[in-house]
């Protein structure tokens, strides 16, 4: 067994005290959310598919100019627990800037975001662990912290409702008290069903509707497994504004399935970026896209190899990077002088977004420290070359049937020598995949 | 939001010449100019070519950002980075592949310029040059040269047979129909990475040359303004701290429907710097009369004093604060305004503005179910919000990159 020692960042005020079940607060367990009304969003699916095509249509007259409704919901339920007093610091007050270079990096000092408390174990070899509900999840957290409900309305339009009765196992969007920007939350699939962190299509399709609906290339979702510095085994994934690039969303990419058909997802690998990594576009699916992203993640899973998932541009492009940087650290592998700056390299390091604990890290962080930082995340070319043929499979074999980005037949099929295959009785002609 | 004609042709007028509508007219290219300090960047003008070249009627164009020429297979990362360019108010030049109105797709070198002000450095428009070219036409040239191109994906005997019984154990899974991809590079067809030839480069960057000596022998002199000029004559932080709100933390402020304006405690008097179009609406008065002045002009006889000195507690105090405050308009009619005021940082993580959104109460009092859709209130804060996130990041030199001088150059 693998395990490191660090500090757990505080998501929520409850995390601090140790509350049993039938807690007596405003929390959300089954002791207290039944016949409670919290603030709902409800999202459209079919207006989730509009915003998607929109990019499509030829002669695009809808405005693209006004800040959407969800954008300005989340943004004035956050700022108003902004002005209650619910964070443990002003992130806005935090220094940040753009490491000099042309990737970008953007580094901030937080000193407040560390938290004092004695580092614990966390076990970095298990990605898939049972739920404890002994330890802190997200039904201990007060209903204070929650902005509102997220869930898929009936009739296809978005309303937002100030106080409407909870479902059963509602979807949940609270606040981060310790956040890394402005705006930061967390997003809770189904909260009551206690669900361990893990990746699976209809919670992720749901996380690509939110980015979807936020309609803002600068809101971001992220999603970190146990053993890629997830803090708490309940699922979750996290999302903030920052209206930069991250150096990741610059970083070139090279086409993996080459040759296509319209509509299906695309899949690409990362270029000139210390963390290899997986780039999946949408067609004109979102489904597709949850599907073909979860059965790379389930695959991941399952081999027990740590994984960071970021979703930008809109719900259009998610990033899947595989990574050891705990493993290594486990095994002593890593170099002190990364160990002491305590930075823990989660999804929002690894896109480029970097926090630093201590003013002397931030002061001579340059863009070479970033990236040999995250150069120890990365799996070995090698190493990933192996992954990816794995992932790939995983993509088209796997239950959920995914339409990808198909090749056209044609004369170069003559030109290789290669016989057609029949599949299913049908004439289909198989190329080779390229690796 | 509906962008008023006079707005558009006020935006070419205030800064060129008449003159320049004969001499642009002279050039055969395709080219627009647009204004980021206007909602949403929109076009401002378009030449002839341009309209030829995209099948758009001028009037279909004016007023609308350019991104309708993009379409279902644009390359996302591309369009990524023409966004950053504005953002960091930049040139660029990418291939990008477009429609026509028709929706037929065609490959376009697009090369994207600012041009400033000579007066406070702020960036007046965009020029954007569309350069058709010809994809097979580039792909022959590429296939021409002897480096071995990851877009030509060629691969040798040994890895084609690896990959080949990889085939077919995929073909003993569950696989749909082959997944698979073709070996050879179809640049035609393959929008992932397509090159322009050279001619084609260099003519773009003689369309953009003489578009900008165009835009700066016509510029107005006078009335304050002294011309436009290709590169920037002062730094972005030195406008800032003159008051001069950027062209990208502009275009992030039009994106917000609420009445609201930014002051500035750096300068003396604390004077606004920004006013929202609907702050313009419910007080009367014009974006130039707002300006430059302290926020005060809004008090009148029947203000409350204590109110008004809760608000320069606050400041005093970098806090938060709402207050109810009896205001005036320019016709003197006064109205009940609900303000709430907030400091905004930026990235230095001190404070650089102060935001205050109005809210005028005889709009909240006729208000309709108050469960369904957002309160007044709350969409005061979601204005609020929408500042920070965009001073945080834009004011001044913000999260800009910045490029190291290479000793060896």
């Amino acid at each position: 067994m693998l395990t490191i020692k660090r500090v757990a960042t505080l998501v929520s005020i409850n995390q601090e005290l140790e509350q049993a079940a039938g807690c007596g607060k405003d929390c959300l367990g089954s002791c207290c959310m039944p016949g409670a009304k919290l603030p709902l969003y409800t999202f459209g699916r079919r207006r989730s598919v509009d915003l998607l095509k929109k990019k499509m249509a030829v002669a695009c007259s809808t405005n693209d100019g006004d800040n959407g409704f969800l954008d300005s919901l989340l943004l004035a339920q956050w700022e108003d627990r902004m002005d209650k007093g619910l964070f443990r610091y002003d992130v806005t007050a935090c220094e940040t800037m753009v490491l000099p270079g042309e990737h970008g990096f953007i580094a901030q000092l937080n000193e407040g975001r560390h938290s004092k408390k004695r580092p614990t174990e966390f076990r970095v070899d298990q990605v898939l662990q049972p739920f404890d509900g002994k330890k802190f999840n997200f039904t201990k957290v007060g209903q204070e912290e929650v902005l509102f409900c997220f869930e898929e309305s009936e009739d296809g339009t978005s309303q937002y409702y100030e106080k409407a009765p909870v479902s059963w196992s509602p979807n949940v969007i609270a606040i981060n008290v310790s956040p890394i920007e402005y705006g930061h939350v967390l997003l809770i699939p189904c909260v009551l069903d206690c669900t361990p962190q893990r990746i699976d299509p209809d919670t992720f399709l749901l996380a690509l509707q939110m980015a979807v609906e936020a309609d803002n290339p600068y809101f971001r979702l992220g999603y970190n497994s146990l053993g890629a510095f997830a803090t708490i085994n309940h699922l979750h994934f996290q999302a903030y504004y920052l209206a930069a690039p991250f150096p990741v969303e610059r970083a070139p990419t090279t086409l993996i399935c080459h040759r296509w058909k319209k509509g299906g997802v695309k899949i690409l690998e990362l270029g000139n970026f210390p963390v290899r990594g997986l780039v999946f576009e949408v067609g004109d699916s979102l489904e597709d896209l949850a599907n073909a992203v979860a059965n790379t993640c389930i695959y991941l899973q399952n081999a027990n190899i740590p994984f960071n998932v970021l979703i930008a541009d809109r719900g259009g492009r998610v990033f899947v990077f595989p990574q050891c940087f705990a493993e290594r650290q486990a095994r002593g592998e890593v170099e002190q002088e990364i160990l002491d700056t305590q930075v823990n390299p989660a999804v929002w390091e690894i896109s480029g977004h970097i926090v630093l604990k201590r003013r002397l890290d931030y002061e001579s962080a340059t863009e070479e420290s970033a990236w040999r930082l995250l150069a120890e995340v990365s799996l070995t070319q090698e190493r990933f070359d192996e992954v990816k043929k794995h992932c790939l499979k995983s993509v088209f074999n796997a239950p959920n049937k995914v339409k990808v980005e198909m090749p056209t037949m044609d004369s170069s099929l003559h030109l290789m020598g290669m016989s057609g295959v029949a599949l299913n009785g049908q004439s289909e002609h198989c190329l080779v995949l390229q690796v | 939001m509906e962008l008023g004609e006079e707005e558009l042709t006020a935006s070419v007028k205030r800064y060129y010449k008449e003159s320049l509508k004969h001499s642009l007219g002279q050039c055969d290219f395709n080219f627009v100019l647009s204004d980021p300090r206007l909602p949403d960047n929109p076009i401002v003008y378009a030449s002839e070519g341009f309209c030829s070249m995209s099948g758009y009627e001028h009037h279909e164009v004016i007023g609308r950002n350019c991104r309708f020429l993009q379409g279902p297979d644009t390359d996302r990362r591309t369009v990524l980075e023409i966004r950053d360019a504005v953002r960091e108010e930049r040139p660029c030049q990418v291939h990008i592949l477009n429609y026509t109105k028709h929706g037929n797709p065609f490959w376009n070198l697009f090369y994207m310029a600012p041009v400033y002000s000579r007066k406070d450095g702020t960036v007046v428009h965009f020029v954007g040059v569309q350069t058709p070219f010809s994809a097979a036409a580039a792909a022959a040239t590429a296939a021409a040269a002897p480096l071995a191109s990851k877009k030509l994906n060629l691969m040798d005997a040994e890895k084609r047979k690896e990959a080949r019984s990889e085939c077919l154990q995929q073909i003993q899974g569950e696989a749909p129909a082959g997944l698979c991809v073709s070996l050879e590079a179809d640049e035609e067809e393959d929008n992932h990475k397509c090159v322009a030839k050279d001619e084609d480069k260099g003519r773009a960057a003689c369309a953009v040359q003489t578009i900008l000596c165009n835009l700066m022998e016509n510029s107005r002199i006078g009335g304050g303004g002294r011309g436009v000029a290709e590169t920037r004559c002062k730094e972005i932080a030195e406008s800032a701290v003159g008051g001069v709100v950027c062209s990208s933390l502009m275009l992030s402020l039009t994106r917000i429907q609420q009445s609201f304006v930014l002051a500035d405690p750096k300068l003396p008097d604390i004077p606004i710097v920004h006013a929202s179009k609907v702050f313009c609406e419910i007080t009367g008065y014009s974006q130039e009369e707002v300006i430059g002045r302290n926020c005060r002009f809004l008090q009148g006889p029947d203000t409350d004093p204590e109110a008004v000195q809760k608000i320069r507690e606050s400041i005093a105090g970098e806090r938060a604060c709402t207050v109810r405050i009896l205001n005036y308009r320019k016709d003197k009619t006064s109205f009940w305004n609900h303000l709430h005021l907030s400091p905004v940082r930026s990235a230095t993580g001190e404070v650089a503005f102060y935001v205050g959104v109005q809210l005028a109460m005889d709009i909240v009092d006729s208000a309709g179910d108050e469960n369904v859709g957002m309160t007044p209130y709350m969409k005061q804060l979601g204005a609020v919000g929408a500042v920070k996130v965009a001073v945080r990041s834009l004011q001044g030199s913000g999260l800009r990159r910045s490029f190291k001088k290479n000793s060896e150059e």
